[in-house]
């Protein structure tokens, strides 16, 4: 269970909350001018990266407010949490966050306890 | 009005009270429509908490009020307040006194007392008085309005009997360690 | 023979009685299992998992691999360990995984088998043939493996505390006790946490230290409890052990309330402690390891920290005559104590060569004229079901030793469990042979020998420097030790075998009977990454997960591998740290609170006139209402459906979920939200509505009223309406912000009642005799408020059973007493209540479906012929465009379709298949090709036969055609006939007239 900081809330339990996955995916104005493979993507495909990822949670047992975090999702870090209309902050804002607990591989499950 | 709980330092209380939830977007407007039909000044900062012996009326979220009738109301009275809000087109004031219930929780141990059914953090610098959270106690949805010496609970009537059983279960069982 | 130290200050004088395998013993309040029992020189406690081995005690606490023992009091508690379980006056024990007897136990022959036991035996072994894994092996492993036997008849009254506090410290030995003194009236919060019933870790556990202060150790606890307790800021938690270290600092830990208490039933004997920290402060020491040798395993091998434990805390010497056999200078307190106690040591074999060895030590031994071996080892030990012989190697030499007790050190391991837990990385340190931590992924301190500190000198200074960035006192503690300060070790990690025999064993893992040939033997076939060869050969996977032995293992396989134990790497630790019992997780959500109940405002009236309830959601809802005792559900539900199509029956709908709109765009936020179009639609008229996922499918369904283009009411389903809610304001948050609308749930502000059957208007008219309820006043799908009393009502005409319907909206406070006079203006009109399976049967015969039961979310409206709800003329709403994509549009979907059994004494059964064929075959060899399935299955009252709804592929073509329906374990299938959804009323008369 994480902390999570809603921005309306502050820092509540994450059972609080519900994670409504990948965020800036934006319903398509008109879909019906939309090919079957392009509204097949919007609804279908969704990023699942092992790292700094943009998603998107609701405070479903609190004030029911949607708002978006950049989670590490290797070491669960919150890295930013920001309302729905604001701006989408620029990756180059996480290098320095970019590490996992031990310093694994970008891709794979594992997870090494060693410092090297 | 009826004793739920009564412990060292615990004491909770149900009490019968009235409440609308009114949503708008805080403009000026929003508030002066409110307060020509309340005759109260709804809180400017999210999760503030106004009261007297009257009424609570605490902001919710950014959007969301809740007032809480204190005093004695007949319910048509509510329900005349509830149309004459909905009579401005963005605001909608819903009643929803017999739908909720009412827990007042007093005593030097309650925080410990809650912390056996809500994760929620009840330290005075997390929650202050005058503010109110929305939260999960006993697995179900509440409201906890914090009023320095006591705190006003609220979840859904159709939780009734649950919640005060576990709240009575909860008792029992602290009793006994 | 076992020896006392009278001068124990933390067992009672107090004399108990306890019974084990049957036996009574004597022993004192305070004992654990295992003190009592080395108390009553009982050596032999157990069997092992594999191979049924004798196993005795081998240490004095969590790190137990050994001694798990049944606790036959109260509740039957298996796999209990010894070390850690306090007993009380009249406890029943008994020793597990042994039959008939502890001393003679069937299951050794395993031993005798060992050689298929090896690494990999359950992949390599329970291969084939056919069948044999499901009738043979399966029920025989679950007959043989594990250990104890499950609890019986017990209902946990386990709680569950949450604390949200600035700091926790974690084990309150000697760092822990200094560290919350430095927080003693600060402005922090503080909770520490000790998993033993006293506090004083190595101070109370060992003689090592001789005096903090000018105080004994024991003064100097008591008189830090004493600050402690009158600190409000802290709050100290005894019999609590942490189990879990989370992200975000959180920690979870389990307290024992009934440690060494008989357990009150009425009473919660457990607490799940769940704690949020600002700052995590880990001093929970250090764990001693063993050393692999031949038959290491036999009852009398004891770790030497554990033997000193016994002495001190629990007040038993363990053995007069032990021999000590060590590799570091931790066991010059134990060999001290032994003395100091007028027992001996047999002999002292350390394995550092003369001159490593610190002289004040040799000193010792020579003084006490103790048989000494330096630069040797324990080759093995033999003996039936205990130690007899000891045999030492010194260089080329054996020499055999007799006794019957050997007190093993390999030197000690920072527990580093939580601390890896938490993410945190840690570091080979070559100075004392083990891991420690490093950097701290959180905000996590280590003070100590969990930091790799061994040193008690130092130890205020480390304290006072790692806790500087805190607002604390500075604290100096003048430490004098009865020993060296330093500590020296040489690693060993295994000795040498004389002979190769397939009779001794060289174990790694003692719980889960892993020999160190094991561990050879997983590399040699492969299985050389450590996380791969710990599942391969089962190491450290007991529930001692390895504490004594897991750094062992990766020394071995890192000498084997010619590798850096840093490089081998350790495995991943994962909560818990020490079991945790299933009963302490689930808390208080069992039996009567597993889920939250909610009850409806007529729920009194409903018990009082016999509902069986059903479960929707967290509601309870009437299911159907029994009008005579034994009367059968079956009866029930064809008595209240025969009598409602024939004058009237009313439901309490008050589960339905309402949902309030209000807004200057709430006209087109409907239409964006459901498939409907409502833009043409009359104010104070409803309308049927579905609700579609963006892929198409549909989600929801319910009856939306329009009170004006800015204000709707919408139902949902009882189950349904959190989610509907939900999405709803998703959608206005995240998608159209600029849409101007208001949401509120209202399923709770109303009490809810559907009154249908031909005699609804009758009935009505008299409950409401200032209402025009005529077809013409008050038509089909419209709406109107009332004033009533002291409140509004609103009436809907409308109908889930196909005849004359209303539903009846008013404030849950007024509910009762109106639900209370319809049945009285009723009882004229035969007016009953139905339930929820009465409503099921009656909305099939109409042909109307269910969320959730016609649909399972790969269902569209034009899969049900629901077309006509489709508002093709909207440019878009929520799944409009996925209803063209070419797999929703084919035209072999499964479809709504009605089915009637040819013979009509037929009885079909929801769920079953539609096939072709009349006949399955009684071997089924091919595939038989399917059609479809039936999603709502009745008898009707009202046709007399059975029907069906049925979801069945193009079966919108297939009218008039025969086809069959399966049924439960049988071959011959019911022929059916493809019809019409709708068999009653299809004209839709009843309910428009």
């Amino acid at each position: 269970m994480i902390l999570i900081k809603c921005p309306y809330c502050g820092e509540r339990d994450q059972s609080e909350f519900a994670n409504g996955g990948e965020a800036h995916v934006v319903r398509p104005q008109n879909p019906e001018n939309l090919s079957d493979k392009d509204w097949g993507e919007y609804v279908f495909f969704r990023n699942n990266p092992k790292g700094i990822f943009y998603e998107r949670w609701v405070h479903s047992h609190g004030c029911k407010k949607w708002f978006n975090v950049v989670r590490n999702t290797s070491t669960d870090q919150i890295l930013k949490v920001y309302k729905v209309n604001e701006k989408r902050p620029d990756l180059t804002e996480f290098e320095n966050t970019l590490r996992s607990p031990s310093g694994e591989p970008s891709v794979g499950s594992g997870n090494f306890a060693v410092k090297k | 009005m009826s004793k739920i709980v009564s412990l060292p330092g615990v004491e909770i209380t149900q009490r019968d009270f009235h409440q609308i939830i009114i949503r708008g977007n805080g403009s000026e407007t929003f508030n002066n429509i409110i307060k020509e039909k309340t005759s109260v000044k709804p809180p400017l900062r999210n999760l503030e908490v106004k009261y007297d012996e009257n009424f609570v009326f605490g902001k919710n979220s950014p959007d969301q009020w809740s007032l809480i009738f204190i005093d004695k109301k007949e319910h048509n009275q509510i329900n005349n307040l509830v149309t004459s809000i909905n009579v401005n087109e963005d605001l909608l004031a819903t009643d929803c006194s017999y739908g909720q219930v009412y827990f007042e929780i007093e005593g030097s141990n309650k925080d410990e007392f809650l912390n056996q059914l809500t994760h929620f953090d009840l330290r005075e610098n997390r929650f202050p008085k005058s503010t109110m959270a929305q939260t999960i106690v006993a697995r179900i949805d509440c409201s906890i309005y914090n009023l320095g010496s006591k705190l006003i609970l609220t979840c859904n009537k159709s939780y009734e009997d649950y919640f005060q059983k576990r709240l009575k279960d909860t008792a029992l069982l602290s009793n006994a360690s | 023979m076992t020896a006392i130290n009278n001068e124990c200050p933390y067992i009672s004088k107090n004399k108990i009685t306890f019974s084990f395998d049957g036996k009574t013993f004597p022993a004192f309040e305070g004992d654990t299992v295992a003190s009592a029992l080395l108390r009553n020189n009982i050596r032999l406690v157990g069997r092992s998992f594999k191979y049924h081995r004798p196993r005795g005690i081998y240490t004095c606490g969590i790190e137990e691999p050994n001694a798990l023992v049944q606790i036959l009091s109260e509740h039957n508690e298996p796999n209990t360990r010894a070390t850690v379980k306090r007993i009380y006056d009249g406890i029943k024990i008994s020793s597990q995984n042994r039959w008939p007897s502890l001393k003679f136990d069937l299951g050794a022959i395993n031993n005798i088998l060992s050689p298929i036991f090896s690494a990999g035996f359950y992949y390599k072994t329970f291969m084939g043939p056919k069948g044999f894994w499901k009738n043979i092996y399966e029920p025989l492993i679950r007959k043989s493996a594990g250990l104890g036997k499950p609890p019986k008849n017990f209902r946990s009254k386990s709680i569950h505390q949450y604390h949200n506090t600035d700091i926790v410290i974690i084990g309150g030995g000697l760092s822990g006790l200094i560290a919350a003194r430095k927080f003693i009236n600060t402005k922090y919060k503080v909770l520490l946490i000790e998993q033993d019933s006293f506090l004083g870790g190595i101070l109370k556990n060992t003689n090592k230290v001789e005096s903090i202060n000018d105080n004994s150790p024991s003064e100097w606890i008591k008189e830090t409890e004493d600050l402690l307790s009158n600190s409000t800021n802290i709050t100290v938690l005894k019999n609590t052990l942490v189990t879990t270290y989370n992200f975000t600092n959180h920690l979870v830990a389990l307290e024992d309330k009934f440690s060494g208490k008989k357990i009150d039933l009425n009473k919660s004997e457990l607490t799940l402690h769940k704690i949020r920290t600002s700052q995590t402060i880990l001093s929970n020491g250090h764990i001693e390891r063993f050393i692999s040798f031949r038959n290491n395993d036999l009852p009398g091998v004891m770790l030497a920290s554990s033997f000193e434990k016994y002495i001190h805390r629990y007040g038993v010497v363990p053995e007069e005559k032990p021999v000590i056999f060590t590799n570091n200078s931790s066991t010059f307190s134990l060999l001290k104590s032994i003395i100091s106690l007028g027992c001996k040591p047999q002999a002292y074999i350390d394995s550092r060569r003369k001159d490593e060895i610190e002289s004040e030590i040799k000193k010792f031994l020579k003084t006490n004229n103790i048989l000494s071996y330096f630069d040797a080892e324990v080759e093995g030990c033999d003996g039936n079901k205990k130690i007899e012989k000891i045999t030492v190697r010194q260089g080329k030499n054996y020499y055999k030793i007799n006794s019957s007790m050997l007190c093993v050190s390999g030197g000690f391991n920072p527990d580093i469990h939580l601390f890896t837990q938490s993410k945190g990385l840690v570091k080979w340190d070559k100075q004392i042979a083990s891991f420690k931590p490093d950097t701290s992924f959180q905000k996590t301190v280590t003070l100590g020998s969990v930091s790799g500190n061994y040193n008690f000198k130092k130890l205020c200074d480390e304290i006072d420097e790692k806790l500087s960035f805190l607002k604390t006192k500075k604290l100096n503690f003048e430490i004098k030790l009865n020993v060296s300060n330093k500590f020296s070790v040489k690693e060993l990690w295994e000795t040498k075998k004389k002979n190769n025999s397939n009779w001794s064993k060289t174990f790694i893992d003692l719980h889960n009977d892993v020999t160190t040939k094991d561990l050879k033997q997983a590399i040699t076939e492969g299985f050389d990454r450590i996380e791969h060869l710990k599942r391969y050969t089962t190491n450290s996977m007991g529930t001692d997960q390895g504490k004594i032995s897991s750094i062992n293992s990766l020394a071995i396989v890192s000498k084997l591998l010619k590798k850096e134990i840093s490089e081998v790497g350790t495995t991943t630790y994962r909560p818990p740290y020490a079991p945790l019992s299933f009963a302490a997780i689930a808390g208080r959500s069992t039996y009567e609170f597993y889920d939250p109940e909610r009850k409806t405002s007529i729920h009194s009236w409903h018990l009082k006139n016999n509902a069986v309830f059903e479960d929707v959601g967290q509601w309870k809802r009437p299911w159907y209402f029994k009008a005579y005792n034994n009367e059968t559900m079956h009866q029930a539900v064809q008595r209240e459906s025969k009598i409602l199509r024939e004058s009237a029956g009313i439901l309490d709908g008050s589960t339905l979920g309402k949902i309030e709109i209000k807004g200057r765009d709430a006209l087109e936020f409907m239409n964006l939200m459901y498939t409907n179009a409502f833009t043409k639609m009359k104010p104070m008229t409803s309308r049927y509505a579905l609700m579609l996922g963006e892929d198409g499918m549909i989600k929801d369904d319910g009856i939306i009223c329009k009170i004006n283009d800015q204000h709707f009411i919408a139902t949902t389903t009882s189950s349904g309406a959190p989610k509907v809610l939900a999405d709803m304001e998703e959608y206005l948050q995240t998608e159209w912000p600029h849409l101007k609308v208001y949401l509120n749930s209202i399923t709770e502000q109303f009490s809810t009642f559907n009154i249908s059957g031909p005699k609804t208007r009758d009935i009505m008219t008299r409950v409401f005799p200032n209402i025009d309820f005529s077809n013409e006043a008050f038509p089909f799908m419209t709406f109107k408020n009332f004033d009533y009393q002291n409140t509004k009502i609103r009436i809907m005409r409308a109908s889930f059973t196909g005849e004359l319907g209303y539903e009846i909206y008013i404030s849950p406070k007024y509910g009762l007493e109106l639900w209370k006079k319809i049945f009285s203006c009723g009882k004229a009109f035969n007016l009953i209540p139905y339930g929820t399976e009465t409503m099921h049967l009656l909305r099939a015969e109409k042909g109307y479906i269910v969320i959730g039961q016609e649909t399972d979310g790969t269902v569209t409206p034009i899969d049900l012929n629901y077309n006509w709800m489709i508002g093709k003329n909207k440019r878009d709403f929520i799944g409009k465009r996925s209803l063209s994509r070419p797999d929703t549009a084919r035209d072999d979907r499964k479809q709504l379709v009605g089915l009637s059994p040819i013979n009509k004494s037929d009885t079909i059964e929801e769920g079953q298949h539609i096939v072709e064929i009349n006949k399955l075959p009684n071997k089924i060899k091919n595939p038989i090709k399917y059609l479809g399935h039936v999603s709502s299955s009745y008898h009707s009252p009202n046709l007399n036969q059975s029907i069906g709804l049925a979801m069945i592929k193009g079966g919108n073509n297939l009218l008039g055609q025969k086809f069959f329906v399966t049924v439960s374990g049988k071959t011959q299938n019911i022929p059916v006939e493809i019809v019409n959804p709708v068999f009653i009323d299809p004209e839709n008369k009843r309910l428009t007239s």
